[in-house]
């Protein structure tokens, strides 16, 4: 009550010239969040629904049979199996572990997991959508397959993969109950987990969308533009709004658009490269899987490599 | 070290390598200076009024920035800074077709804190070759297709399911606004690019009819006539009224608050500050001064083509006169400056001529062409190109039994894409191009209402 009270009487100390100001931010802050928000959203349902189908239509077992055990080979068949599988970070995590269970090489695991939430149907279609069929779609593949065919060799090295995942492996998917055995039943099955995964990435759309239309509504255009100056402090805004937001990588060719022009293409790009490959969801999510050592080496080597990505970008193409 | 799993080594010597190539990047690009990039230089062809963009990888001093630029040959022209990094050139006229344009960044000193370029920069660029937009009407078609002034590159720029009735081409050439009757009976306007690849709907207007797009000189506005529908589907059609939609905001009010003040057929200035448009009701022309809001009226019974001089201070208009000797068509001009009009020409005409088509030269102001009659009882058509300050000039089409109309000049004034029709008998309707120096007109399509597309 006190505290209503004081803000009332404060508020009635505040000319009004604050209150408009407020009123005209807040409709700006409206419009730019419904913008970033009900574009995504048709992309997160597409990316949902598909992720539903996958999960319960498609045989893990038979398909880590195809994938070869030999480091190289592996490490780029496992990121080019990330074109087929229409997953986010969220849901790349839950299905690459259950591919390590079947036998899948960790190369292969590792370049599926950083280059699925980047290379798969949805998230190259919502990216041509915002940035057309052009060069920050086609750096956007090359940058994060390189990434995840390095760390996947890196990853490579090591014969036992009991050092890199965590012990305690819960292998049930936490959607999958009792298998369902008819096509109805599967049909209902992969609608339920498109449902669950839909609100669940839902809300780090909402937040994410929230904070990128605060950035561009309550911070001023010449602050940004003074961060974006130089070829390596944007890029690492960028990637430190990338790991910040944690926005669903379905969507967040999206939000990236809103920065072009404010940060040069290169920062986007590292933006758009990292972002799907770490943030603060899919860090936790990766703790749930990896050890400490695992977790660091999947966060610091993309990190590195995306920076040399932006850097380089932003000096070839400012 | 003897901890170290073959994962840490191997996360190790990649983090060591990305990292060494992170400092020999920043190294390199800290001694290779400011870093220049020049956009819209695709294939090294521009548009010859396309404004120039050049990207600085950090903020520039403007003045300093702006000291080092040369254009060769020589253009004059505006600088225009979007932000401290982004420098755009206007030339104030086109640039010339068959010119290779030399643009140089000069090395030296690009800010205050003595960051500079380093080496000198160039591009080269010309002018890509003009098209003409027609509308194609053959095989039950009404669609829009371009094609380059050799008539060896025609192709459709709309899809044939939709029947355009009309359009406007930009200055700049880069897009076409047309309107297209909807499925609940009204008419809405689409835009089209130049590659003809993003058609879509620009403003829906349900049951409303929404014509006569007029696209204004830098592009950001459209001025049409809007008709609204009447509350049931049997009810008449309101009177015509202009507004203007902008295209960056998508803003979209009429033009005059006044419900009785009516329009059709507005017209941009060359400055696209003033927007006039004819105003049936009242029998006159009303001209409003974007800025200003002041208004100009000039009295007017035909609702007939006006035209403005390249300056922006006059324009023409055809009036009816009824006399004596019967119905005369003649040529008026207005002067902004004095706010009255004056007769020009057909004051002492023998017969109605008929004058119509009429269109200044966009950078001449002593070229004006003109549609009329030919004269005595030949309903056949000329084009006469003449200056307005001494009233003669040439005739540039004249073929018997012809129909001229829909002229427009190029951005250069020294061509003319027109459409002609041939009276007698069954003919299609063709378009015509005529350049100075050419004694005859020539055809490079069967179509309608020609515009450039520069």
């Amino acid at each position: 009550m006190a505290v209503v009270v004081l803000l009332l009487v404060v508020s009635s100390m505040l000319p009004v010239s604050v209150f408009t100001w407020l009123w005209d931010r807040l409709n700006v802050f409206a419009t730019v969040f419904l913008g970033i928000f009900v574009e995504a959203v048709p992309y997160l349902l597409l990316g949902t629904l598909a992720s539903g189908l996958v999960e319960i239509f498609l045989d893990r077992d038979q398909m880590s049979k195809w994938v070869s055990h030999r480091p190289v080979a592996a490490a780029v068949g496992g990121a080019f199996m990330g074109m087929i599988f229409p997953v986010c970070e969220c849901g790349v995590v839950p299905l690459t572990r259950r591919l390590f269970h079947k036998g899948m090489p960790l190369s292969a695991g590792i370049a599926f997991l950083l280059a699925a939430p980047v290379l798969n149907p949805i998230v190259v279609l919502s990216t041509a959508a915002a940035f057309g069929w052009g060069q920050m779609l086609f750096w956007r593949m090359a940058v994060s397959l390189v990434i995840a065919v390095v760390v996947g060799l890196v990853f490579s090295v090591e014969k036992d993969a009991a050092n890199v995942l965590r012990p305690v492996m819960t292998m049930e998917h936490e959607h999958q109950h009792d298998l369902p055995k008819t096509f109805a039943e599967k049909i209902r099955a992969a609608l339920l987990i498109a449902a669950d995964e839909f609100f669940e990435m839902g809300r780090y759309l909402i937040i994410g969308a929230a904070l990128a239309a605060g950035l561009q509504t309550f911070v001023a255009q010449s602050v940004l533009l003074s961060i974006s100056s130089g070829p390596v402090l944007p890029v690492l805004v960028m990637l430190g709004l990338a790991v910040l937001l944690s926005i669903c990588s379905t969507v967040d060719a999206f939000v990236a658009l809103g920065f072009i022009g404010t940060f040069s293409f290169g920062s986007v790009l590292s933006f758009l490269v990292f972002g799907p490959m770490v943030d603060i969801k899919s860090i936790i999510m990766y703790s749930q899987v990896f050890r400490k050592r695992a977790v660091s080496y999947l966060v610091i080597i993309p990190f590195l490599m995306s920076l040399l990505a932006g850097i380089l970008f932003n000096f070839v193409r400012p | 070290m003897k901890n170290l799993s073959p994962l840490d080594k191997a996360a190790a010597a990649v983090m060591l390598v990305v990292a060494g190539l992170i400092v020999v990047v920043i190294l390199f690009a800290g001694q290779a200076g400011v870093r220049v990039t020049a956009s819209n230089f695709e294939g090294g062809l521009i548009g010859p009024l396309q404004i120039i963009t050049l990207t600085f990888s950090e903020p520039v001093d403007p003045a300093m920035a702006e000291s080092l630029l040369d254009i060769q040959p020589s253009m004059e022209g505006t600088f225009l800074w979007v932000d401290s990094r982004t420098l755009q050139f206007a030339s104030a006229l086109p640039f010339e077709l068959g010119t290779v344009y030399e643009l140089t960044l000069r090395s030296g000193i690009l800010s205050q804190d003595q960051h500079e370029l380093k080496h000198d920069i160039s591009w080269d660029f010309q002018v890509r070759p003009p098209l003409v937009a027609y509308l194609n009407t053959q095989n039950q078609q009404s669609s829009i297709w371009v094609t380059d002034l050799s008539a060896a590159k025609s192709r459709p720029l709309t899809d044939e399911s939709v029947k355009v009735i009309g359009f406007d081409s930009s200055r700049d050439g880069e897009f076409i606004i047309f309107y297209s009757t909807n499925t609940q009976g009204g008419i809405d306007l689409w835009r089209v690019n130049r590659a003809g690849n993003d058609m879509a709907v620009l403003m829906d207007c349900g049951r409303d009819r929404c014509t006569a797009p007029a696209i204004s000189p830098d592009g950001l506005r459209v001025a049409y006539s809007r008709e609204l529908a009447g509350p049931g589907p049997d009810l008449p059609y309101g009177s015509p009224r202009v507004w203007v939609l902008d295209l960056q905001s998508g803003q979209n009010a009429p033009v005059y608050e006044d419900q009785q003040v009516l329009g059709y057929n507005p017209t941009w200035s060359p400055s696209g500050t003033q927007l006039a448009s004819y105003d049936g009701l009242a029998d006159q022309i009303r001209l409003l001064d974007m800025e200003s809001g002041s208004q100009y009226i000039f009295p007017s019974n035909t609702g007939g083509p006006m035209t403005w001089s390249p300056d922006g201070t006059k324009f023409l208009f055809t009036e009816a006169d009824q006399s004596e000797a019967g119905v005369r068509t003649l040529v008026r001009m207005a002067d902004l400056a004095l706010n009255d009009s004056y007769i020009l020409i057909g004051s002492e005409d023998d017969m109605d001529y008929g004058y119509h088509s009429m269109i200044w030269s966009p950078v001449d102001a002593s070229a004006v062409l003109l549609g009329m009659r030919a004269g005595g009882d030949d309903p056949s058509q000329v084009f006469w190109l003449f200056n307005p300050g001494l009233l003669d000039g040439v005739i540039i089409a004249d073929q018997p039994d012809y129909a001229y109309n829909s002229p427009h000049w190029d951005v250069w004034g020294d061509s003319l894409v027109f459409q002609q029709f041939k009276l007698k008998g069954s003919y299609k309707p063709e378009i015509g191009v005529w350049s100075s120096g050419m004694s005859e007109s020539r055809v490079i399509a069967e179509g309608l209402m020609p515009y450039w597309l520069p």
